[in-house]
């Protein structure tokens, strides 16, 4: 199997073995081994957790830089509609997007385009899912279901996100004009780690190729300082208000003017939601967008503006834009919007057959009647369970657990 | 047909907090056994009814998972006040939820009805001042 690439990383130099990141990862994908973090890639879902508890820097996330643009005869930005909330309210879109033309960018794609058509599309497609239909905006969501609640993959809206639609309507627009598709490259400028680990997995499709994800945090100093306020904004086009919707969370529903729906953020809530998603206690909500950050994408981890300032801002952009696309209807029925990727359901099974997988059970419930329960940490698992789980798959021995050593030498 | 595995959780009365554990960690269980995702969707819906049932109209109880080769069996047993009327109790929408427990968003009348119809083998059992015991079936294969 070709190993998953991941944005959340770890500097070994700087990791001292502290189990910080250990007990806050809500999926329970870290293990400590040998005085190191060590990340199970087949569960890490790259909410950034770790990053964000860990003392000492060791925990990185990993993106491309500006300097990789470079590499590029056309330059392209796709900036996430989150970056309008990061340089206060006084400095407009217009502003901002000329900002980016001077650091180095060819062109910058108006994503709030990207995003009306997919408001349109998202509610056609609302239909045509398992009820509630769950919004795949963010990727950490999408892993988390995929990961940890497999049942509920046929309640996931099957469009592609606004960043896809941007990739796919500037590769069309590039090759018409007659350019080579690897002539352009194409770069997100993201919120969050969670994005590097998205692009790559569509990197093998042309059509929707990303080539790079800049943090938003990296390019923040370099716009500040290119930052011209006497552009004269009224010959520059305006961006989507709608559009612009899609950076916190509720303003996918508000977009698509629907009055029954469940916005959640924070991975915490959303675990909760999705819990109750799969007991059918919320069957009667039409609609669930769900995000991992606080406040929803204005709380990525990767921004520099805090999340309730950034809504803020959003929202009197929004009060003040006084435009939107208009998206024809013939538009909205492409079937390019529409994800072809099947959902990867990752299995939690101990062993491939049913007998194999009961006995290990019985081991693992052996092992857990002889730990303490205190869940300590100190044998680099999360808790005694996850240790006696960790045994069973063997990837932890026995010994690592300092009770049961100790025990065992001191009956001997 | 030999009884390969169980487990079994006790079921506070009134813990709405901890409600839904004991049915969590037998999806748990059924995944790492690698049942097929529709069987556990349909056992996790009826166990989280049953479970939820005895924290909200119980004096409390528990939750018992039996695994065999081809089927799962839950029992979910509580020390009353025991239904009075069965029939009544199972059609949909006859509830006496609480106040509080509306206020959760229960009470819909639902869970009975949503558990018969998630398994194969549905049986029910209630004496007055006693008990109520429910026992559910799902085939594996
Ligand atoms: N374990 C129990 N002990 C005593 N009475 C019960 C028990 N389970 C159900 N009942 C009675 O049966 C009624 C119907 O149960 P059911 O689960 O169908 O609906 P509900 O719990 O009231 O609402 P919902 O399940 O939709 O939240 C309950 O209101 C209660 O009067
Ligand atoms: S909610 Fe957070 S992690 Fe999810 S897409 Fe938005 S910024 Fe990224
Ligand atoms: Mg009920």
């Amino acid at each position: 199997m070709k190993e998953l690439f991941h944005s959340v990383g770890l500097i070994s130099e700087k990791c001292i073995g502290c189990t910080k990141c250990l007990m806050n990862c809500p999926v329970e994908a870290i293990r400590v081994k040998n005085g190191k973090a060590v990340i199970y890639n087949e569960k890490c879902i790259d909410c950034g957790e770790c990053i964000k508890v860990c003392p000492y820097g060791a925990h990185v996330s990993i993106k491309d830089s500006l300097e990789d643009i470079k590499k590029f005869n056309i330059k392209v930005a796709i900036p996430s509609v989150t970056l309008y909330s990061q340089l206060g309210q006084d400095v407009s879109p217009q502003m901002i997007n000329d900002a980016l033309l001077k650091i180095g960018f060819d062109e910058v794609f108006d994503i709030t385009y990207a995003c009306d058509i997919a408001s349109e599309v998202l509610k056609k497609d609302i239909e045509k899912v398992d009820k509630p239909a769950i919004s795949t905006l963010c990727p950490v969501v999408i892993r988390l279901i995929e990961t940890q609640y497999p049942t509920l993959i046929s309640h996931m809206v099957k469009m592609i996100t606004p960043i896809e639609i941007s990739a796919l309507m500037i590769r069309e627009k590039y090759e018409k004009l007659g350019y080579h598709n690897d002539e352009v490259g194409l770069f997100f400028l993201s919120p969050c780690p969670s994005w590097a680990t998205k692009v790559n997995s569509i990197s093998r499709n042309d059509n929707i190729r990303i080539d790079g994800v800049i943090s938003i945090d990296e390019v923040y100093p370099k716009l500040l300082k290119n930052i011209n306020k006497n552009i004269d904004i009224e010959n520059k086009p305006s961006i989507s208000s709608t559009g612009l919707m899609w950076a916190y969370s509720e303003g996918q529903s508000r977009a698509i003017g629907i009055d029954d729906y469940i916005a959640v953020d924070g991975i915490k809530n959303v675990i909760k939601v999705l819990n109750d998603v799969e007991n059918e206690r919320l069957s009667n909500v039409k609609f669930i967008e769900a995000y991992a950050c606080p406040s929803g994408c204005v709380g990525g981890l990767l921004l520099v503006e805090n999340p309730f300032n950034a809504e803020r801002i959003t929202k009197k952009l929004i009060d003040k834009i006084d435009f939107s696309y208009q998206i024809d209807d013939h538009v909205v029925l492409e079937s390019k919007f529409i994800g072809n990727n099947r959902k990867r359901e990752v299995s939690q099974k101990l062993a491939e057959d049913f007998e194999s997988a009961v006995k290990k059970i019985k081991m693992m419930n052996n092992i857990i009647n002889m730990l303490p329960g205190t869940d300590c940490g100190l044998c680099g698992s999360p808790s005694c369970k996850a240790f006696a789980e960790d045994v069973v798959k063997g990837l932890a021995n026995l010994e690592d657990c300092k009770f049961i050593n100790g025990g065992l030498k001191n009956e001997g | 047909m030999d009884e390969l595995l169980n487990v079994k959780y006790d079921v506070a009365s009134g813990d709405f907090i901890r409600g839904g554990e004991a049915s969590s960690n037998i999806k748990k269980l059924l995944q790492q056994l690698g049942v097929r995702n529709d069987i556990i969707k349909r056992i996790c819906v009826a166990c989280y009814e049953a479970e939820m049932n005895i924290v909200i109209h119980s004096v409390g109880g528990y939750i018992e998972a039996k695994v065999f080769s081809d089927r799962i069996e839950i029992t979910a047993f509580d020390n009353g006040p025991g239904i009075e009327n069965i029939d009544l109790a199972l059609q949909e929408g006859y509830s006496t939820a609480s106040n509080l427990a509306r206020e959760m968003g229960f009470g819909g009348g639902m869970g009975l009805p949503n558990i018969k119809r998630s398994c194969d083998e549905f049986y029910i059992d209630s004496k007055v001042g006693e008990y109520t015991k429910i026992k559910i079936i799902v085939y594996l294969k």
